[in-house]
Order: C-alpha cells, then sequence, then structure tokens
C-alpha cells in the first residue's frame, strides 16, 4: 500500500516536474505579472466608473498646485538622493579610509527608518519652540514645507541609490577605471566617463524607485504641509466620499510613474553592461586616504546616515525611555514578521519570473510588466481600495458559480494583503532582479539550449546561480517596504492581526509621539537587520 | 557569500511562514468592535465592560475613512458588532452608507442629548472635544477675541496658526459655520483666516499649540483636549497660552465621537447593552480622566484639574446630521478659499 503511494506520488511528482522542465519562465512570468496587476486594473475601472464633478472642481481650484508640488518634491528628492547614493557609493568603494568597511554597510541602514516616523521625529527636533531649540539655544530651520519633505524623502530613500549603484561598481570592478587613469585621464573625467556610464543602469533603478515612492506618499507630505497630488487624492476620499475620483487622480499618479520608469529605460538606453570576463571583476587597491583626508571623508559618509537613522531615532529613544508603554507590542511584532517573510517569499519569485518577462518575453507580456511596476507610485490607500473592489467583483463571480457566499475573497483576509503588497512593491522586486539578469549574457543561454537543456533547466543551472543575489536583494527590500507600510495594512488586514507601523501610526496620529516611539524603534531595529542582511547579498564578497 | 547562502535566505522563511499562519477565530459570545480611536480611555471601558458583563472584546482599530471602507468591503461575511468613530461628519458618512442599525434604548434617549445622537438612534455619542481657540497671553488680550471671526480679523494677519484643511476637524468646523452664517460668509472667513496665516498649515493641533507657545504665531484654532493633554503633562511648557471659548452665538462648535450597533451585527444585543454601559457613570468618567475629553453625559463627575479650571461652556447645539451632511461642501469652500 504504502509502496503503491508512494509509486503514484514518484508519478506525479515526475509528471509535475516534466512540466516545470517544459514551462517556460517568461509564462510563469506573465501570469504572475498579470495576477498581480489586476489591482491596478481594478483601478483604472474604478476611475472610469466615476463622473467628472471632483475633478472639474479641483482642476478649477488646486489641481495645478497639486501636480506642481508632487513634480517639484518628486525632482528635488530624486536628486538629492541620487547625488547622495552615487557619492557614498563611490567614496566606499573608490577610497580607502578610517572606517571604511563599517560605512560601507552602515550606509544602508537609513532604509529601516520609515519616511513618516523620520518626519514626525524631525519636525519635533527643529519645530520653533522644540526642547532641542530651547535647550541648545539654535535656531535650526524647521523641517517641513517642500524642501522639508525632500530632505526626509532624500536621507530616508538615498539606500537605494547608494545599494544599487555600490553593487555595480564592485561588480564592474575598478580595473576600467585604473585603466583610463593611467591612460592620463583625471579623476573626475574617469568617474564621469567610465564609471558613470557603467553604473548608470543601477543608479537610474534606485533613482526611479526612489521618486515612484515619494509620488505615492502620504504621510509626509500631508504632516510637513506639502500638497501634492497623493493629498488630493486622500480628500477626494476623504472629504468628498468619492473613491471613483481618488481612481481617476491616482490614474494620473501612474502616468507619472511610467514616465520616470520610462526615463529610467531611456537612462539605461542601449548601453548594456554585460561582464566581458573575470579579469573586469579583480579590484585594484582603493587609494589609501590618510590624516585629515581620510577623517573628512568618513565624516561626510557617517552624515547622511546620522541624519537619516541616528537623530531621528535617537531623539525617539529619548522620549520612549520617558513615557510608561500602554500595552504589549509583542503581537504586532509578529504580525510584522508574519507579513515581511510571506512577501519576501512571493517577490523573490514574482521578481524572478518577472525579470524573465523583461529578457525574454513578448511585447504585451513586458507591458503588463511595466504597468504592474508602475503600481509602486499609487498610493497605499487607493491601492487598497482597487483590491477591495477587485476582491469584490471577484467575490461575486465566485458567488454567482458557487450559488452561496463563498467568503474566501472577502477584505481583511492576509491573502488579500500579500496580493495588494506584491502589486505596490512589484517595483521593488523586479528592479533588482532584472538588474541581475541583464549581466547573464544571452549567448549562454543560447549555448545551454543548443547543448538540448530545456528552459527551466537553464533557469536551475545557469541562471538562479548567477542572479540569487538580486533575488535576495529583492526579497529583502520587499521585506523592509512590507514592514514599513502603512495605509493598505490598515485597510486589509485581519482583526487579529496588528502589525508595528499600525501601532506606531495610531499613536502618532494622536500626536502622541512618545507613545509611537517604542513600536516605531522595534520596527527600526528589525529593519536593521534586514538591511545589514543586504551588505551579505553583494557580488564578490 | 555562498550561493547556498542566499538559496538559504530565499528559502528559510517559507518555513517560518507555515509555522505562524494561523488566524484566530471569533467564538459567538464575543463582541466584535471597529474603532478610529486608539485611547487609553477606550481600553480602560472595554476592559471594565469585560469586567461588568464577562463578555469578551475584540477590537480593530483603523482610521476613521479606512474603518468605513473596510466595513463596506466585508458585507455580511466579517461584521463588527458596535462601530465606533471620531467626529460628526465621519459618523454621518458611517451612516450614509448604511453601516449602523437603528436601536432604541430607553436608556441611551434618557442619557444622551438629542443634539449628539441620531435622531433614529443610528448612532450616539460617547464624548466630545470642542474646537477652542488659543493664544498667547503676553501678545493677546481675551478682549481682542469674539468669537472663530477673529481669526478672519485684520489685526491678526500673519499671527495665525491652523491645521490643513483635509483634516476633518476643520471640516466639520467650516460645516458648522456654513450651517451658523451661510455659505458666502464661511468661504470669506475661510479665505480671510487664510490670508491671516503665520506660516502654511502643518502638523497637528498640538504643533499649532508649540508655535503658539514658542511664539510663531498668536492665535491658533485647535481642539481643547490636545490643550488639556499638554497643559497636564510634562513634556511641554504652555503656561504662556491660554483658552479661548468662541461662545459667540450658537456657541462652541464640539466634536462628537459616537458609537453604533452595526447593521450587520452578530450580537446586536450586546452590542446596544455595549453602548449602554459607555454612557453610565462609570464609563463616562474615563474619558475626562484619561483622555481629557468632556464626558457626553453632562452630569458626570470627574476628576481632572485642566478641565476644571477651563470650567463650562456654552456649545452650540448643531446636531451631528447637519455638520456630516455639509462635509463636501465645507471641503470645497476651503479649497476656493485657498486654505491648504
Amino acid at each position: 500500500m504504502a509502496t503503491a503511494i508512494d509509486s503514484i506520488g514518484n508519478r506525479a511528482g515526475a509528471a509535475a516536474g516534466a512540466i516545470l522542465r517544459r514551462l517556460d519562465p517568461a509564462v510563469i512570468g506573465t501570469i504572475l505579472a498579470a495576477f498581480f496587476a489586476l489591482p491596478i486594473i481594478a483601478l483604472i475601472v474604478l476611475a472610469m466608473s466615476g463622473d467628472s464633478e471632483y475633478l472639474d472642481h479641483i482642476a478649477s481650484t488646486r489641481l495645478t498646485e497639486f501636480s506642481t508640488k508632487s513634480a517639484q518634491l518628486a525632482i528635488m528628492s530624486g536628486a538629492l538622493a541620487a547625488t547622495i547614493g552615487v557619492g557614498c557609493a563611490w567614496l566606499v568603494t573608490r577610497y580607502e579610509f578610517a572606517g571604511r568597511r563599517a560605512l560601507s554597510w552602515l550606509l544602508i541602514l537609513p532604509l529601516a527608518m520609515p519616511g513618516y516616523v523620520a518626519a514626525y521625529s524631525w519636525y519635533a527636533i527643529t519645530a520653533p519652540g522644540s526642547k532641542f531649540e530651547a535647550a541648545s539655544g539654535w535656531d535650526l530651520p524647521t523641517v517641513s514645507g517642500i524642501s522639508g519633505a525632500a530632505f526626509i524623502f532624500a536621507l530616508t530613500l538615498y539606500p537605494y541609490v547608494y545599494l544599487l549603484s555600490r553593487n555595480a561598481m564592485e561588480a564592474h570592478g575598478r580595473l576600467s577605471w585604473d585603466i583610463a587613469r593611467s591612460l592620463g585621464a583625471g579623476s573626475w573625467r574617469a568617474f564621469r566617463q567610465i564609471t558613470l556610464p557603467m553604473i548608470w543602469p543601477a543608479a537610474a533603478a534606485g533613482t526611479a524607485l526612489v521618486i515612484m515612492e515619494v509620488l505615492a506618499d502620504y504621510g509626509v507630505a500631508d504632516f510637513l504641509g506639502v500638497s501634492t497630488l497623493t493629498v488630493g487624492i486622500v480628500r477626494a476620499w476623504s472629504s468628498f466620499s468619492d473613491p471613483a475620483a481618488a481612481a481617476q487622480l491616482a490614474v494620473l499618479l501612474l502616468f507619472g510613474a511610467l514616465l520616470a520608469l520610462g526615463a529610467e529605460r531611456t537612462a539605461r538606453g542601449r548601453r548594456q553592461f554585460a561582464s566581458t570576463g573575470a579579469s573586469d571583476t579583480q579590484l585594484s587597491p582603493r587609494s589609501q586616504l590618510t590624516g585629515w583626508r581620510s577623517a573628512l571623508v568618513a565624516s561626510l559618509a557617517m552624515l547622511p546616515i546620522a541624519l537619516g537613522l541616528l537623530i531621528p531615532a535617537g531623539n525617539l529613544a529619548w522620549l520612549a525611555i520617558n513615557t510608561r508603554p500602554s500595552g504589549s507590542v509583542l503581537p504586532a511584532l509578529q504580525g510584522t514578521l508574519l507579513l515581511a517573510i510571506g512577501s519576501a517569499v512571493l517577490a523573490v519569485l514574482l521578481g524572478l519570473t518577472a525579470a524573465y518577462v523583461l529578457r525574454s518575453g513578448n511585447r504585451l507580456a513586458r507591458a503588463s510588466v511595466r504597468l504592474l511596476q508602475a503600481g509602486y507610485a499609487v498610493p497605499g490607500a487607493v491601492a487598497a481600495i482597487a483590491i477591495l473592489s477587485a476582491l469584490a467583483i471577484g467575490q461575486s463571480v465566485l458567488n454567482a458559480l458557487s450559488g452561496a457566499q463563498a467568503a474566501i475573497l472577502t477584505g481583511g483576509s492576509i491573502v488579500a494583503l500579500l496580493l495588494a503588497y506584491q502589486s505596490r512593491f512589484a517595483a521593488v522586486a523586479i528592479l533588482p532582479s532584472e538588474a541581475a539578469l541583464v549581466k547573464v549574457r544571452p549567448e549562454l543561454d543560447e549555448a545551454a539550449r543548443s547543448l538540448g537543456a530545456s528552459p527551466m533547466r537553464v533557469v536551475t543551472k545557469i541562471h538562479l546561480p548567477l542572479v540569487l543575489t538580486g533575488l535576495a536583494t529583492a526579497g529583502l527590500l520587499v521585506a523592509i517596504e512590507v514592514m514599513k507600510e502603512l495605509p493598505a495594512t490598515m485597510i486589509l488586514r485581519p482583526f487579529s492581526l496588528d502589525t508595528l507601523a499600525v501601532t506606531a501610526h495610531n499613536y502618532a496620529s494622536d500626536e502622541r509621539l512618545a507613545q509611537a516611539a517604542l513600536p516605531a524603534l522595534i520596527l527600526i531595529a528589525i529593519c536593521v537587520p534586514a538591511t545589514a542582511l543586504l551588505n551579505l547579498v553583494r557580488p564578490n564578497a | 557569500m555562498t550561493n547556498r547562502f542566499a538559496l538559504g535566505l530565499v528559502l528559510a522563511p517559507l518555513v517560518v511562514l507555515g509555522a505562524c499562519s494561523q488566524e484566530a477565530e471569533t467564538s459567538d459570545d464575543t463582541l466584535v468592535i471597529y474603532s478610529s480611536r486608539h485611547y487609553d480611555s477606550d481600553y480602560a471601558l472595554y476592559e471594565a465592560f469585560t469586567e461588568a458583563t464577562g463578555v469578551e472584546v475584540e477590537v480593530v482599530e483603523a482610521d476613521g475613512d479606512l474603518l468605513i471602507e473596510r466595513v463596506k468591503a466585508d458585507g455580511d461575511s466579517n461584521p463588527p458588532d458596535v462601530i465606533i468613530t471620531v467626529d460628526s461628519g465621519r459618523l454621518w458618512k458611517a451612516d450614509q452608507e448604511g453601516l449602523f442599525a437603528s436601536t432604541s434604548s430607553d436608556i441611551l434617549n434618557q442619557r444622551v442629548p438629542a443634539s449628539m445622537r441620531h435622531p433614529d438612534g443610528h448612532w450616539y455619542g460617547i464624548s466630545s472635544r470642542a474646537r477652542v481657540l488659543v493664544y498667547a497671553k503676553d501678545r493677546v488680550q481675551a478682549s481682542d477675541l469674539t468669537g472663530y471671526e477673529s481669526l478672519a480679523d485684520p489685526k491678526f494677519g500673519g499671527r495665525v496658526c491652523a491645521r490643513s484643511s483635509g483634516n476633518i476637524y476643520n471640516i466639520s468646523l467650516l460645516s458648522a459655520l456654513i450651517a451658523r452664517w451661510g455659505e458666502e460668509r464661511a468661504q470669506d472667513w475661510a479665505s480671510k483666516v487664510a490670508g491671516n496665516f503665520a506660516r502654511d498649515p502643518q502638523g497637528g493641533d498640538s504643533d499649532q499649540i508649540r508655535a503658539v507657545a514658542a511664539g510663531e504665531c498668536d492665535v491658533a484654532l485647535v481642539n481643547s483636549y490636545y490643550y488639556a493633554r499638554m497643559a497636564l503633562g510634562t513634556d511641554d511648557d504652555v503656561s504662556n497660552v491660554a483658552v479661548y471659548w468662541p461662545e459667540a452665538d450658537p456657541g462652541v462648535h464640539v466634536n462628537i465621537s459616537g458609537a453604533g450597533v452595526a447593521a450587520n451585527a452578530r450580537n446586536p444585543e450586546l452590542a446596544k447593552q455595549f453602548i449602554e454601559f459607555a454612557v453610565s457613570d462609570e464609563a463616562q468618567k474615563l474619558f475626562p480622566e484619561l483622555t481629557s475629553e468632556y464626558p457626553i453625559v453632562a452630569s458626570v463627575t470627574y476628576d481632572n484639574a485642566v478641565l476644571e479650571e477651563l470650567g463650562t461652556f456654552k456649545a452650540d447645539p448643531l446636531d451631528g446630521t447637519t455638520i456630516g451632511s455639509r462635509q463636501e461642501e465645507a471641503q470645497r469652500l476651503f479649497d476656493r478659499a485657498g486654505w491648504p
């Protein structure tokens, strides 16, 4: 009996294996991308279902202001984050200075700081009459308005640019730069003409992520008083009870995101830097800095960490010490970890397969992946409403089919939440995977295929080992994003599930920053090891 | 890093995920409450209710608007018994979406003033906050202030602070002012206030109070309970900040927090029992004592030094439904008035 079952199992396994072997990863990717793009399609449907009353009102009053502010904020934050990210990546790969090794990975940590937490904390430090200003006697410029928001975004999001640029610089080695230098090019010229073009795809991908996240943000912009398009979107819904109008404006944002992605593609252009061989990744020694130069570069590299993480977190820690905690944060911690881990697994699957679609899929498949990536710029609250309406449609179809209440699709389930995360953070999952896969030369596939390997075998034996680092990066980035995510979690979570971000936000929105400090700090504390892991996942390490 | 390590990193979460993916089941004798409030007074209320009745309470917390969308979307499959939300605007919106069931209770009708409950018993106020003016004692005389209209007074040019117009407390106040003055005068008021701003609206109500204390502005529009909380606490020095009651006819605008029996409640009787408990003397004193809000039942005695010092005030008796139904109009006026 047992052997019979075993043999059935074996046969089933073999059959599944056979199907798997014959499957083209690009096909799986297309299916997955289409599935996770459902909420975005639902969003567009929702947008078309409404009338134009709110749009007319907003067009005649504040639409220009909303759009201009959004564009300004995105450009300012993107430029600042790119400068910090590429600059720091350059310092730690090019020079040897005191504390370089530590700084090289510490520089990623500000990614652990949720933007809204940084905004609350910095505002509390710099607002007129703050305790800090009273104690120090300094009159700091208040972190508010559009420049304050750009400051917050750049310092909490630059690690995207830094991480991808640093990995690209390390992967491409310093040899080409050294050759350029030995041929008489100045340091700046070598950077501009050799290094920059090589890391351009990575830096552009990182900056695109920053810009999309800025476009989708509500918390920071609202708190610091920047009237962005997202603020208008949330108001369409909160003040006008008009989800369709919110969806219409969100579609505008989608176009903005597609523009950012398009710009990123154009920036990358046809320059594809597949590795030319082992010699290219050989590292020549970094330029040794000593004395004041070493100290100067070290403090330069320290600055973003201090501004993005240490100062705002230190302020929170100081608040938390002086406050009696209300209630246990343990359930919230469990909830956060559960969602983060589940999403990381899905992100890896999605990232890998979608990267294939982009590499070898047809035009339609590639378009669906691009649409999915643009979902990153959809504000979380709008994404959640879109998912609720997508689920409602699915539910009614299911009900009609089964003739009963099939209560599987309704909102407030972990499944809905995981779906929401993937459609929101697909860009984060796909970009690192894609960047990794780009480096695998197509000739490799052809060679393997010509030797009779199935597409799936090419994936497992050739691609997977080469792109694992990109995949692990994707999984970790999505896990960190999910831990920090707020609006979609609030609306879609099952009521037995609390998360640290939600707990912290509940207190912060009541203007009780001191009570919000503890869950926020724990959130930062678990994001820190996740960001630190990102450092292990790097080429040549 | 070895590839095996990266593979482990990718696969390990699957194991953890399998180990902790179970959802709690709600039993029949549990009361499910969806609330957009998250205050110590409410936690004490739930605890006291469980102690008094033996009924376990499950609470879902979410922001007001999210909460409404969520209840709407859930339909029949996962219903709350009680819905609690802040501000008459949101209560009205939830009611428009059909989220409340009609409840009749002599206890509730007796204890909750008519302007603070739905005419057909869809929701009942449980606590309130007043929208007041705060001013710097050394730079403003109380006699310079006459009511909300003072914020539009040219003598306060460049001296006024308020939060953004998307905030529901501001929207509800303007809704009440539209009912009071008519649309034209209300919009004129909003544009003049926006013209008097000392800075672009930013932060929450507490931040407006801090700005007055720090001298960045002289008058600000805030909710009473933020002031009381700061005055009671030790983190902020508000000794130079005073509260002005804008009592000019018909009185101070009041924000209500309310509770209603959910339309699809599994335990409507328990839900009603809970709301009745929330307006009992025992429960009502929790709101002023733990959250510095005003109780909905005026006769309740409580212990809160700051609220005592502020004394009593004349509240605008305008009903919640009128305030709620004008939300959209109010936001339009704000947009046209250029109040960011």
